[in-house]
């Protein structure tokens, strides 16, 4: 009577295609909510600076885009666990908590793709070379997984949908709005700028910068931002392994 | 073989501070209809959900076909499926998009998985509106959606925690069909409801949880045997005294403008001739699960207060 047990990576495809692809096929209204948001800070900045600050904002845009679509997660796992109950579904099945997180976080990366694609199009065109592309691709993998991670070990902890909302807002403010994200670090004094540092968000700005060819800070390299982002990733996950609540106790 | 063997059994809840279940212990047999009765909070879904490995036990422990509960969670998870209590489809998800995906996920293939979800479809009448999104389905579908998911997975113990409610009573032939189909296929199943007359048309064994206890336990004819009496007799208390019916046996009020009377077979002609002479409508029937459910869980809460 037994199934043969699918890859981990099958299973969150399939679940990616259950909740993000199949529900737009059938709402597809629902894309261009998701899409315009991100743009508001960017539109924002450019009036005001008359186009002059639009490196940082296109940056700090991506930047908020890939936390907000991180974060997401923690607000549809919150739904799924306590409005619908449709997570109690999954945990009595062979369907492991990480790969749960993986299939919504490719999920929420589908309602995102538009937003995300235009941004990253635009740190292109932006760009000094074409080289730099695969830095690109390697920033928003890095903060996509470490915001997913970070918002499934959060709202498994949370109780009621409610929380879970006002805990990710408070934590997108903290990471994509507070941070040198869509301001220049420099700008900051020295002990705020070494606190900024420990902070993945500032990291993936100033790549991005980089990658649009703007100078970076002396006391940075590319090395420490990956590597931050890098140690960020495999911390949420692991937190997320290990800690996040799937088996209510 | 047993599906569930649960040892003294304690679930204590941080948030409420007393014990939702106490020190249960239960045997469930494999290839049976085990169903638990109780009143809401009584600590059913409890037990649903701590052998079905969403919520942990506090202490003593649980052995669902074979396999320990905490230490080996992944085995069991392999081999069961669920319907949550109160659980929802996803709003713009077809029934198919539903079963037929959940299937694929558990690891069917695709040939498979088109077959078995458009069988539980058909079976639960849900094939007509197999393409239209659950948001706009009646609160019955939304459930049988659900439903179907659970029992489409080739699974060898289902949980389903109040499966029907929610249903008007053809949908609720519907799945009582499917279970005893999916029974006959050699397949155990855990139960909960507060359906009276479900858990007496599938139950092999029942148990009764009042308050986090078990109050009561067997098969349908045990628990009838809780009861002296065999049969029942309603009339309508219109103008009638209790103290006219007590020498027949046990009169309790239905609070529907009825006096009932458990009574036993030889009785009935009596208490019969006894309404007519006063032309008061009355109706006989056998003791049902009903009464004894509301006997023993009604002395418990009195013998309480």
């Amino acid at each position: 009577m037994m199934l043969p047990q699918l890859l981990p990576v099958q299973q969150a495809f399939l679940i990616a295609y259950l909740t993000g692809i199949l529900w737009l096929r059938r709402n597809p209204v629902s894309l261009v909510f998701t899409a315009i948001s991100p743009f508001s800070f960017l539109f924002v900045l450019f009036v005001v600076s008359n186009g002059q600050h639009v490196h940082f904002a296109v940056a700090g845009s991506l930047v908020m885009a890939l936390v907000g679509y991180g974060l997401a997660l923690g607000q549809d796992i919150s739904f799924y666990k306590t409005e619908y109950k449709i997570q109690d579904v999954f945990v009595a099945s062979p369907v492991s908590p990480l790969t749960y997180m993986m299939g919504l976080a490719l999920s929420e990366l589908m309602f995102g793709l538009p937003a995300l694609t235009v941004l990253a199009v635009l740190v292109v065109y932006f760009g000094a070379s074409i080289v730099a592309v695969p830095l690109l691709v390697a920033t928003i993998l890095l903060l996509w997984g470490s915001m997913s991670a970070m918002g499934f070990f959060l709202s498994s902890h949370m109780l009621h949908m409610r929380n879970a909302t006002q805990v990710i807002s408070f934590v997108n403010v903290i990471l994509a709005v507070l941070p040198p994200v869509f301001y220049s670090v420099a700008t900051l004094p020295d002990t705020l700028r070494y606190l900024s540092y420990a902070v993945p968000t500032t990291h993936a700005s100033i790549l991005l910068q980089y990658v649009m060819g703007l100078p970076t800070p002396a006391d940075w390299s590319l090395a420490l931002g990956l590597g931050v982002q890098a140690a960020y990733l495999v911390g949420f996950v692991a937190l997320a392994k290990t800690k996040a609540i799937w088996r209510e106790t | 073989m047993l599906a569930i063997e649960a040892e003294r059994v304690t679930k204590v809840y941080k948030s409420a501070g007393r014990a939702a279940l106490e020190a249960v212990s239960l045997q469930v047999e494999a290839g049976k209809v085990f169903t638990l009765l109780g009143r809401n909070g009584a600590g059913k879904t409890t037990f649903v959900r701590m052998c079905a490995t969403q919520l942990m036990p506090t202490s003593g422990s649980i052995r669902v076909l074979g396999h320990d509960v905490v230490r080996q969670a992944k085995d069991i998870r392999d081999v069961i499926s669920v319907v949550p209590q109160e659980g929802r489809p996803l709003r713009a998800l077809t029934p198919w998009d539903h079963v037929y995906n959940w299937l694929r996920i558990r690891g069917e293939g695709k040939q498979a998985a088109k077959e078995k979800t458009e069988d539980f479809l058909r079976r639960l009448e849900l094939w007509d509106a197999r393409d239209r999104p659950a948001m706009n389905l009646s609160g019955g579908m939304k459930q049988k959606i659900l439903v179907a998911m659970a029992m489409a997975v080739d699974a060898k113990l289902l949980f389903l925690d109040e499966p029907t409610i929610g249903l008007d009573p053809v949908s609720r032939r519907q799945v009582w069909s499917a279970i005893k189909d999916w029974k006959a296929r050699g397949g155990s199943i855990l139960l909960t409801t507060h359906y009276m007359d479900e858990a007496e048309v599938l139950s092999d064994y029942i148990v009764i949880i009042e308050k986090g206890a078990v109050i009561a336990q067997g098969t349908i004819q045990d628990l009838r045997r809780v009861i002296p009496q065999n049969t029942r007799i309603d009339i309508s208390k219109d103008g009638l005294d209790r103290e006219a019916l007590e020498p027949y046996g046990s009169v309790v009020d239905t609070g529907a403008g009825m006096l009932r009377v458990f009574t036993f077979e030889s009785a009935v002609r009596d208490l019969s001739e006894l309404a007519l002479k006063r032309n008061l409508p009355f109706t006989v029937s056998p003791v049902t699960l009903d009464d004894v459910f509301v006997h023993l869980v009604g002395s418990i809460s009195e013998e309480r207060k």
